[in-house]
């Protein structure tokens, strides 16, 4: 049963975090191509019709929302780097504690987030705020802060429980965070 | 004391090993629970600075640059540009590893990583210098220095960043960066010629100027990339932000249709580990923002500026200084991490000393460069000893050399501030 929902959630995270990038990007893209075509007249005619103006807040949301669920992913993929050097050169039983002390600091700060994160949204509820330019709700853009805090503590529980059975973490791959 | 508090702290969580994000919003949050007058008030600021902190434009250049750097490396554009490099020095005293360091620097005029850089030339160009009798340990410590032209060549995923910390115009220090890049290239392939002569290592036939011509023509749509953002940006086209997308999209392109070293449906792949970085690094920045929210609200960036001016510190010994800070800070952190937490930190202390700060964005940026080669924790050396299959130790000793001449540059850059500030000036007044 858990174990269903975790591959859900799992499934649901790269599928966001994949999206979110994919769709950003051909925003932005499609709104440089508008904002040139209008230099053209034969083009203006047609394209002066449509507005871009949101594109850039657009972008802005979807990346402040994959940063959110795209670090929890990345707890998940042993991304976020720390320094190891006392880590790496420390005898077993300090290691274990340290590896496990760095977990529980990475869940109770999330954890810590992701309420603080909550009361936020209530404010904001309470105010009845709308984005500049598309006029949405703000609470509902300020929700990836809770619903990504969250997560990423959950994520960050499932490594230490991990840790804790198997003495085992996730290891970022080289190939992928080279692109950094 | 304060800041020594404040330090302490963040030392302490960072030595756990921690991710250096969340030890930057402990941090935050330890000081403010345990010695501030705590309110809910802080809290609120806090819970916004979360959201809003990321709400810039000019950051998402970051998130837009890196899926750009993954569909380059994994999209067959490096091969064609070591072939238009070996052709141009491959007849040279030790061609290959000239071509090697000519490759580098092409591939960091349209990627803005050093470790890909690293990769995408490296993973070329290591076994084919070790496959022609050039020994190990230089062609390891030649690819992982090489590959730091990335960070200091534009587009700089690392000076964007300071960009963005210090308000600068990412355009502006983009141009800083090039005079010293170039420079630095010239710098190495030198040493590799005198190398070369000294330890007779082989050359490659002399290509004709037909053969230039083609292998010039199958780069060519890979090096479009470099007018198209830099000419986008400089033609008053588009914001590094939208070049950066623009780059993505053109990246894409080239990986899918025109080289075709990527399948359509390895793109969702490539979205996945670029949003992977990305929101690593946006992450990190989010948790620096409160970070030096904290200093900000604690005033300490400017007493330390008055404490520094109040000693009399010349800038030539202040500068002197902070290289020594950041070579010890860039042994153990990632260059992102030390950018966000410092830049804020000696900005004021620069302005008052007359220092400029786009002078002191290179400083920093070439200080990183070789923090990157330096172990414990160098990015590059560690791409490259999984590279060469060989241990961190031995790779850092292959690339010990060259960490010298690096730092030799960047004594010439530190005290010449005008190699840095020429260009832009020139293109902005």
């Amino acid at each position: 049963m858990i174990r269903g929902l975790n591959r859900v959630l799992d499934r649901l995270e790269e599928w966001l975090i994949a999206s979110f990038m994919a769709v950003s990007t051909l925003v932005i893209f499609l709104s440089i191509l508008h904002r040139e075509s209008l230099r053209f007249d034969f083009l203006w005619e047609y394209t002066s019709r449509i507005h871009f103006s949101w594109a850039q807040e657009l972008c802005i949301y979807l990346f402040i929302w994959m940063a959110k669920f795209g670090a929890a992913y990345g707890v998940r993929t042993g991304i976020h780097l720390g320094v190891d050097v006392l880590v790496a050169h420390s005898g077993p039983k300090m290691q274990r504690a340290l590896i496990v002390t760095a977990l529980s600091l990475g869940a109770f700060f999330t954890g810590v987030i992701a309420v603080i994160g909550t009361r936020w949204v209530w404010f904001i509820y309470g105010t009845g705020q709308v984005s500049p330019d598309l006029e949405w709700p703000m609470w509902v853009v300020y929700l990836c802060v809770p619903l990504g805090s969250a997560l990423m503590c959950y994520r960050f529980l499932q490594v230490l429980t991990g840790y804790l059975r198997t003495g085992d973490l996730p290891v970022h791959e080289i190939g992928v965070r080279e692109a950094a | 004391m304060t800041a020594l508090l404040i330090l302490g702290i963040l030392l302490v969580l960072l030595l756990t090993g921690t991710p250096i994000s969340i030890a930057l919003g402990m941090t935050v949050l330890t000081f403010l629970v345990l010695f501030a007058s705590f309110s809910m008030a802080t809290v609120d600021v806090l819970s916004q600075r979360l959201f809003t902190g990321l709400e810039s434009f000019a950051i998402m250049a970051v998130p837009f640059f890196i899926l750009a750097g993954v569909f380059l490396t994994e999209g067959g554009i490096a091969t064609r540009i070591i072939r238009f490099a070996q052709a141009l020095v491959g007849s040279l005293p030790g061609g290959l590893a000239m071509a090697t360091v000519l490759a580098c620097a092409f591939f960091a005029t349209i990627s803005g990583s050093s470790p890909a850089t690293v990769v995408a030339i490296g993973s070329i160009m290591l076994p084919a210098m070790l496959k022609n009798g050039y020994p190990k340990r230089f062609a390891v410590g030649l690819i992982s220095t090489s590959g730091s032209l990335g960070i200091l060549i534009p587009p700089s995923i690392v000076l964007i960043i300071y960009a963005v910390s210090t308000s600068e115009s990412a355009g502006r220090m983009f141009l800083a960066g090039m005079v010293p890049g170039a420079m630095l290239a010239g710098l190495l392939m030198l040493i590799t010629y005198v190398t070369a002569r000294t330890k007779k290592f082989p050359t490659m036939p002399r290509a004709s100027v037909r053969e230039i011509w083609t292998a010039f023509r199958e780069a060519f749509w890979g090096l479009l990339l470099v007018v198209i953002v830099l000419g986008g940006i400089y033609g008053g086209f588009f914001t590094p932000t939208e070049a950066a997308a623009v780059s993505a999209v053109y990246a894409f392109v080239c990986a899918v249709w025109i080289y075709g070293g990527l399948k359509l449906r390895q793109v969702p792949k490539v979205l996945i580990s670029a949003a992977n970085t990305s929101a690593m690094l946006l992450y990190i920045i989010t948790n620096a923002i409160l970070f030096s929210f904290l200093l900000t609200s604690e005033q300490i960036p400017q007493s330390l500026a008055e404490w520094v001016v109040s000693r009399d510190l010349s800038p030539w010994m202040f500068l002197l200084f902070l290289n020594i800070a950041l070579l010890i800070a860039g042994q153990f952190m990632e260059p992102t991490g030390i950018i966000l937490i410092l830049a804020p930190l000696v900005l004021p202390i620069a302005l008052a000393l007359g220092i400029d700060p786009v002078h002191l964005g290179i400083v920093m940026t070439i200080n990183l460069e070789i923090g990157m080669i330096s172990p414990p924790v160098g990015l590059n050396l560690f791409v490259a000893s999984h590279m060469a299959r060989m241990g961190m130790t031995q790779v850092a000793i292959a690339a010990a050399p060259w960490a010298v001449a690096l730092i030799v540059f960047l004594l010439l850059i530190t005290y010449v501030p005008q190699i840095s500030l020429w260009l832009p000036n020139l293109v902005y007044g």
